[in-house]
């Protein structure tokens, strides 16, 4: 397992999208914006496969959905939490970090001041249910899950900054 | 004792018979005429001028055992006067001393002996007493006057009160205290008689020295141990028989024991040696084996490499074709022909963006890469992010392609049955069918159009996997407007927009607009028919076809021709309304289920999974 990059977003990636914004001056942000919807409803998506079918290719599909387009924006830590969900959909790996450890890799620590970074965690409603063949892998992806909202928060604000709007 | 050991006896013993029984017949006349009678025979082969003087042989007695018989009658002149049966007499006197009583005793009740242990008997009375060396030949001797052993059974064994090893012999009138019963004890006859007759003359001659023949005249004069020896030898030339026949049989099956180990020996050798070669050969197949899969994994690793970084170009040409703003691309010719008819537009994310007033602007970012891309290269993205398919076509785009978009494997099929495209980009995990899987049918009737990867995983055998299913490249997610350049480059830059390529009229019959029998015929060949139905906004001024610098240049000249004549079939069918299979404008995602059309299936062979200008 990779370790997960300190940037939030990787401007060389996101610069030249932008670079594009030359002849559609919304074409970035409207990017962005079809991104955070994306990734609200991949979320969801998740967050009912950890409830309901437990399905782990459904949710190493939805985990490799999100990763490609958080990947293509240059959103590099979504993208890492998206391929750990990936990955332990395949039972390819069998750890996720805790949240703690992964918010000290950050390079910029300032960014978490003011958020909860408990606030929208979902109760893992699978630790008590121990009984399902894969709940050792549907508890690591519905801790890299409230990760990746974690990681989507962080991404969001640090592009609500830049583009200078409440995205 | 061998065989050898028994014929060297033999004949030692043949030859010292021979020389005194010719010394006696021509020296003295002490043999008298009982021998001189049956000498002839032997006589014959020993002395031929001698044997002329001799009487014919008066019977079948042999002169071996007359000779023999006169020897030991010579001898028994000179010795003490002992009885015939001086062996019995001897074995009676030391029953009725009770010499040793431990050893050798009468039984109870006196009608035999019994000898309690052979050891002793064999080390301190043979010596002594007899001229036998072993037991065994006491034993013959005694059998030899007609004694038996009493046989008892293994219970009976147990029970003898002499021991389990204890020998007890009788003889009718060898009795305790009974010397009377010695004078009627008398060595057996016919065995011997037997044995003599049936021997070959070697085995007389050899008798000579030993054989003795009770009924002559001669036989009372024997001494004791002379008989003794000579009748525990005759006995052994009855084994001998059997014994060479053993042997006989010994040798033959040492003979073929020896040649089967020496052949399985011949045999070993040859396998070991054929062992050694396999091992070789299974060494150096190992060797060859690790050096392709690490050319392989060269090959691959390079591959991804070229997919993620901007390959390095040779060519220095112009940055802009001139007038490329002026081409309309693919996409609106399509539309612009088939603006009165059903468009076959299976996608409806609507991506021409005609003469952009901003394409130059993308040029400097290709400053780097010195190679002119045409403009109108229609390109179809398989993809099924909203975020992915933005940002790729607008690269595209920048890059004066025109764009259609499906959303997953099969729409893509049922596009690319329908459609010719310069170009195709294909995502891998999509819902309804992956890129791979897509890939593979669309080869079985398209081989020409470049297919190319766009994914996440690439693991080296996810690479493989791609290239197996006639994926053309890889282009690795995510990646950079220069990673997209440098992939339109390399497929695409020697290569003449399909909107673009415009053929010479030329008569031809109308059926042959069918591609299938295109690989001899002139690249312009195209059918008057579908020539008329040509949109008149087609550009009339069109570079010819020119095979292109490339490695595969052959082949894309082929594609090139299959290209222009689907294009132009392409137009036709825009043109026929009457064509059922014509769909109208259908629904992003909707998959086409417009049956396989003529235009564009050729039958054809599957396609290498690497081509030469990835290797190269």
């Amino acid at each position: 397992m990779s370790t997960i990059p300190p940037e939030i977003i990787n401007w060389t990636i996101l610069n030249e999208i932008i670079s594009m914004d030359d002849d559609d001056s919304d074409f970035s942000k409207s990017l962005i914006i079809q991104f955070i919807d994306q990734a609200q409803t991949t979320f969801a998506q998740m967050q009912r496969q950890l409830d309901g079918d437990k399905n782990l290719t459904e949710l190493d599909n939805l985990g490799h959905f999100l990763k490609g387009s958080s990947a293509a924006l240059g959103l590099q830590r979504i993208a890492w939490v998206c391929e750990r969900i990936q990955n332990l959909g395949r039972k390819m790996e069998h750890f996720f970090p805790n949240k703690v450890e992964l918010i000290n890799t950050l390079s910029n620590k300032s960014v978490i001041n003011g958020i909860d970074i408990n606030e929208d965690d979902e109760e893992m409603k699978i630790q008590a249910d121990n009984t399902h063949a894969d709940s050792i892998f549907l508890i690591l992806i519905a801790k890299a899950l409230n990760q990746a909202r974690l990681e989507f928060k962080l991404a969001r604000i640090e592009l609500s900054k830049y583009y200078n709007t409440d995205l | 004792m061998s065989f050898s050991t028994i014929n060297s006896n033999i004949n030692k013993n043949a030859g010292d018979s021979n020389n005194n029984t010719t010394e006696n017949s021509s020296t003295t006349d002490l043999l008298g005429m009982d021998l001189l009678q049956h000498a002839p025979r032997l006589m014959s082969t020993m002395q031929p001028n001698n044997s002329s003087d001799m009487l014919p042989m008066a019977n079948g007695t042999n002169l071996v055992q007359q000779s023999a018989t006169n020897n030991n009658s010579s001898s028994a002149n000179t010795g003490s006067k002992a009885p015939a049966n001086e062996f019995v007499r001897k074995l009676f006197r030391i029953l009725e001393n009770n010499e040793y009583p431990d050893i050798v005793t009468w039984t109870e009740n006196g009608k035999s002996f019994v000898v309690l242990d052979t050891g002793k008997f064999t080390t301190h009375i043979l010596p002594n007493h007899f001229k036998h060396s072993n037991f065994a030949s006491f034993v013959r001797q005694l059998n030899k006057y007609d004694f038996h052993k009493v046989k008892r059974s293994p219970e009976e064994r147990q029970k003898c009160k002499y021991g389990e090893q204890s020998w007890e012999f009788q003889h009718p009138e060898f009795r305790v205290h009974y010397g009377k019963g010695l004078d009627n004890i008398k060595r057996k006859i016919p065995a011997q008689r037997k044995v003599l007759l049936d021997e070959s003359q070697k085995a007389l001659l050899h008798f000579n020295g030993e054989g003795v023949n009770p009924n002559s005249s001669s036989g009372a004069l024997l001494n004791e141990s002379t008989t003794e020896l000579l009748l525990s030898n005759t006995v052994s030339k009855d084994a001998f028989g059997n014994l060479r026949r053993r042997v006989d049989k010994l040798q033959k099956e040492l003979d073929m024991s020896k040649m089967e180990s020496y052949a399985t020996k011949v045999e070993l050798q040859k396998l070991n040696s054929k062992y050694n070669t396999v091992i070789e050969s299974l060494i150096t197949f190992k060797t060859i084996n690790e050096n392709l899969l690490n050319n392989f994994n060269t090959l691959c690793s390079t591959l991804a490499n070229n997919g993620i970084e901007v390959p390095i170009f040779a060519d220095n040409g112009n940055q802009n074709p001139a007038g490329n703003g002026n081409n309309p691309t693919p996409t609106a010719v399509i539309h612009n022909s088939t603006a009165n008819n059903a468009s076959p537009t299976t996608s409806t994310v609507s991506l021409q963006m005609p003469n952009l007033p901003d394409e130059n602007s993308l040029t400097p970012n290709a400053q780097g890469n010195t190679v002119t891309l045409r403009k109108g290269f229609h390109v179809l993205l398989v993809e099924d992010d909203a975020v992915s398919i933005q940002l790729c076509s607008k690269f595209l785009r920048k890059y004066g392609c025109t764009v259609q978009v499906v959303t997953d494997g099969l729409s893509a099929i049922s596009t690319l049955e329908k459609f010719r495209y310069d170009l195709v980009l294909m995502d891998i995990v999509m819902p309804n069918l992956d890129g791979a899987t897509a890939t593979s049918i669309v080869r079985s009737f398209d081989n020409e159009t470049p297919i190319i990867a766009m994914t996440g995983n690439i693991m080296n055998q996810d690479l493989i996997t791609y290239l197996q299913h006639g994926m053309n490249d890889i282009l690795a997610k995510p990646f950079t407007r220069d990673d997209l350049h440098s992939i339109l480059i390399r497929y695409l830059k020697d290569r003449i927009p399909l909107c673009e390529q415009q053929l010479p009229p030329r008569n031809s019959s109308p059926q042959t607009h069918s591609n299938t029998n295109t690989t001899n015929s002139n690249p312009n060949t195209i059918n008057e028919h579908s020539l008329s139905l040509l949109p008149q906004d087609n550009p009339s001024t069109t570079t010819p076809v020119t095979p292109g610098a490339s490695i595969s240049s052959a082949q894309h000249g082929q594609q090139e021709q299959q290209h222009q004549q689907l294009f132009h079939a392409q137009q036709q069918q825009h043109h026929n309304t009457a064509r059922p299979d014509v769909s109208i404008p259908s629904l992003e995602h909707e998959i086409n289920t417009v049956p396989h059309s003529s235009m564009g299936s050729t039958p054809q062979l599957p396609q290498p999974t690497i081509q030469e200008n990835q290797l190269s």
